[in-house]
């Protein structure tokens, strides 16, 4: 009887032990979580003042925006990466940083861009030679000697490749790692590309444009009721995106209110159809890349009682040039794309056009509503 | 003998008992705000949701934790094997690649459903075939040719993986592995339950047969058993009972090796009567795993997380007992 007694005992220490060590992991997670974004915030606030300071003495020396080299600067995995004069040939390993050096007016300094450029809608309609580019991979595999046989002089990667470095830095050839997970990391990515490439002016006017349009849409949105939202991600309709993530900034910026706002996951959560009929959403957005589609959606039997299937307030995002959705420069048209729908009174789909319009024709050369 | 066969009575109605409560538990827990005295006034969308939404999903919950723990039991017969579940024929993995490819190319959950579903039948079917071409017949040809199409379902799996698109088709396809019953709705579960309630009556059916496969083979075949095609016929029932709800499902780790196991430990036997205690606890295991997975945080949970945490620990106990009582 002892004997059994102290075998239960041993297995209910056991099984203690167990949920105490996955609740205390889960706690140091968010907490390192927590830890990281402070730091991030913090980072952000000291490059935002180190720019604004900037820009004080730039324009009291009346100087343009020039990048002087050997420069040395702080990438966003954190490393000092110093360049000694301006690249020549760049490559780019992530489809965020190729879509901005094309706004940068760069793409003709490129020699080597990420796999699957073929399928970037935005590449085809205004730099197409970036097509035929050599490819260096995905985030999941790199081409090492491929990319290190392109000579180039900056190579820019996503975080996800953190441990390339090293070997290309033997070979003298700069790297610099981005992380544009979020609109904070998106701006000092932008700022820092534009140091690195001497291309301070175009990064201004480019985010300039976005915090125009930030304030037209608050204007316009000021005094305006917000309808709520559920945003339906990529991989599967119950699947949507919580406070944490840029996305949801992108709906609030658009005067809606994200159904999921109270979960904090920093990746898609999956959720399931109860979830979604207790927050009745009154829209339900898409996805720019789903691979299901709005008719779907409206058909699924199970979401026929939800208020948005009921009204037809079902729509997907656009992808003709960009996925919106996800933080590439232009994220910032996501918004004033679903401001039309849920305000159409207020913010009409002609002036969303004309932004639209104005932003390509600006920094990528193509006119948007006739392609 | 008698004491054993009382005490084992009692485990049968105790796993009943825990069976029917948990299902009770789970048709009250879940997102949406049900109220019995609006399902009782009659309000039309609180019985829509409640019908095809909590209900399916506490009956795949029970039926498929059921059929995972009987398809274990008879694996682990018919193989003579502790180690042995539907996995070991390459039916887990076959149906991983098939849901996989049903993402990639075709589109809805009823077509990845398909796709997955003929993935694990063309899996076992090549596995069967293959051990068929060594007419010795040994229980070791399926083992090995079940390992060989597991590792090529695992390659295919890969190469899937790598065209697929990080952020869309990757992410589908690892949700789906990691299985869950969140998707489940009434609209789309009746064909792979009544599959699923017809192979479960087969192998019910078969059970002596079954048993008898557990003996040595010589002693099979002088008790007039075709012991080759009997069975084929057998691994290809549990096979299909398996594959009908996993593919519903996505893969769900565990069960199948741990149900058979706690059954055996508990009753000390290998009869009928274990076979279906072993399906009463798959049915727990799964459904108190999905209760979990659906309430502890707002978010869905893979439920393979907690059918391991709930289960091991269980097992880990039965065993250390076993070891004391010897």
């Amino acid at each position: 009887m002892k004997k059994k007694l102290l075998s239960l005992l041993i297995t209910l220490s056991l099984v203690l032990s167990l949920t105490a060590c996955g609740q205390k992991n889960t706690v140091e997670n968010t907490e390192t979580t927590a830890e990281s974004e402070q730091v991030i915030t913090e980072e952000n606030n000291t490059t935002e003042a180190v720019s604004e300071e900037d820009s004080i003495t730039e324009e009291s020396a009346s100087d343009a925006l020039t990048t002087q080299y050997p420069v040395t600067v702080t990438d966003q995995a954190g490393r000092e990466v110093t360049i000694e004069s301006e690249p020549q040939k760049l490559v780019s390993g992530y489809y965020i940083s190729t879509s901005l050096l094309i706004s940068l007016e760069l793409d003709d300094k490129l020699v080597g861009i990420e796999a699957k450029a073929d399928k970037r809608a935005i590449y085809k309609l205004s730099a197409p030679e970036l097509i035929d580019l050599p490819n260096v991979g995905t985030a999941k595999e790199f081409d090492l000697e491929g990319c290190i046989a392109l000579e180039p002089d900056l190579v820019i990667l996503p975080l996800k490749l953190k441990n390339t470095a090293e070997s290309l830095e033997k070979l003298n050839i700069d790297v610099l790692y981005v992380n544009p997970e979020n609109q904070e990391l998106l701006t000092e990515m932008m700022t820092l590309i534009g140091t690195a490439t001497n291309t301070q002016e175009k990064t201004n006017e480019l985010m300039n444009f976005v915090t125009k349009q930030e304030d037209a849409l608050a204007n316009a949105l000021a005094n305006a009721d917000a309808p709520s939202v559920y945003l339906a991600g990529n991989s599967s309709m119950l699947s949507t995106a919580g406070s944490a993530m840029y996305q949801s900034n992108m709906i609030t910026l658009a005067g809606g209110q994200n159904v999921a706002a109270d979960i904090t996951d920093t990746y898609w959560v999956e959720i399931d159809y109860e979830q979604l009929l207790t927050w009745n959403p009154e829209y339900i957005i898409l996805a720019s890349d789903a691979d299901y589609t709005v008719y779907d959606v409206l058909a699924d039997p199970n979401l026929a009682e939800c208020s948005a299937v009921k009204n037809g307030n079902v729509y997907q995002m656009p992808s003709k040039a960009e996925s919106w959705d996800s933080p590439v420069p232009s994220g910032i048209l996501g918004s004033v794309w679903l401001a039309t729908i849920l305000h159409e009174d207020l913010f009409s789909a002609d002036t969303a056009s004309a932004i639209i319009d104005e932003y390509y024709e600006t920094f990528y050369d193509f006119k948007y509503s006739e392609k | 003998m008698t004491l054993n066969t009382v005490k084992n009575k009692y485990y049968y109605i105790a796993g009943a008992i825990l069976l029917i409560a948990l299902a009770i538990v789970s048709l009250y827990v879940g997102k949406y705000p049900l109220s019995m005295e609006k399902l009782l006034s009659g309000d039309d969308l609180q019985w829509r949701v409640f019908l095809t939404l909590r209900l399916s999903r506490t009956v795949v919950g029970i039926m498929g934790g059921f059929a995972l723990g009987v398809a274990g039991f008879v694996f682990q017969t018919v193989f003579r094997n502790a180690l042995a579940s539907p996995d070991i024929i390459g039916v887990s993995s076959g149906a991983s690649a098939g849901a996989a490819a049903g993402i990639l190319f075709l589109s809805g959950s009823l077509a990845i459903t398909l796709s997955s579903f003929a993935g694990a039948l063309g899996a076992v079917v090549i596995a069967l075939f293959l051990s068929s071409l060594d007419k010795s017949g040994k229980n070791s040809t399926i083992v090995l040719a079940g390992i060989a199409v597991h590792s090529l379902a695992q390659t295919f799996l890969m190469c899937l993986k790598l065209t697929a698109d990080p952020e869309r088709e990757l992410a589908s396809i690892e949700y789906w592995i990691m299985g869950s019953l969140s998707g489940i709705s009434g609209y789309s579960i009746t064909a792979n339950l009544i599959l699923c309630i017809l192979c479960l009556c087969i192998l019910f059916l078969l059970h002596r047969h079954v048993i008898i496969l557990s003996t040595e083979e010589g002693e099979a075949r002088m008790l007039g058993v075709s012991v080759t095609t009997l069975r084929l016929i057998v691994l290809l029932t549990a096979t299909l009972t398996v594959a009908s709800i996993i593919s519903l499902t996505g893969l769900i780790s565990f069960i199948g090796l741990l149900a058979p196991h706690t059954a055996r430990l508990l009753t000390k036997e290998n009869r009928i009567q274990t076979m279906l205690l072993s399906g009463f606890l798959g049915g727990i295991l799964l459904c108190g795993a999905d209760i979990l997975a659906r309430s502890v945080s707002a978010t869905e949970l893979p439920v393979s997380i907690f059918t391991s945490l709930l289960g091991a620990p269980f097992l880990i106990y039965l065993i250390l007992q076993e070891r004391r009582s010897l």
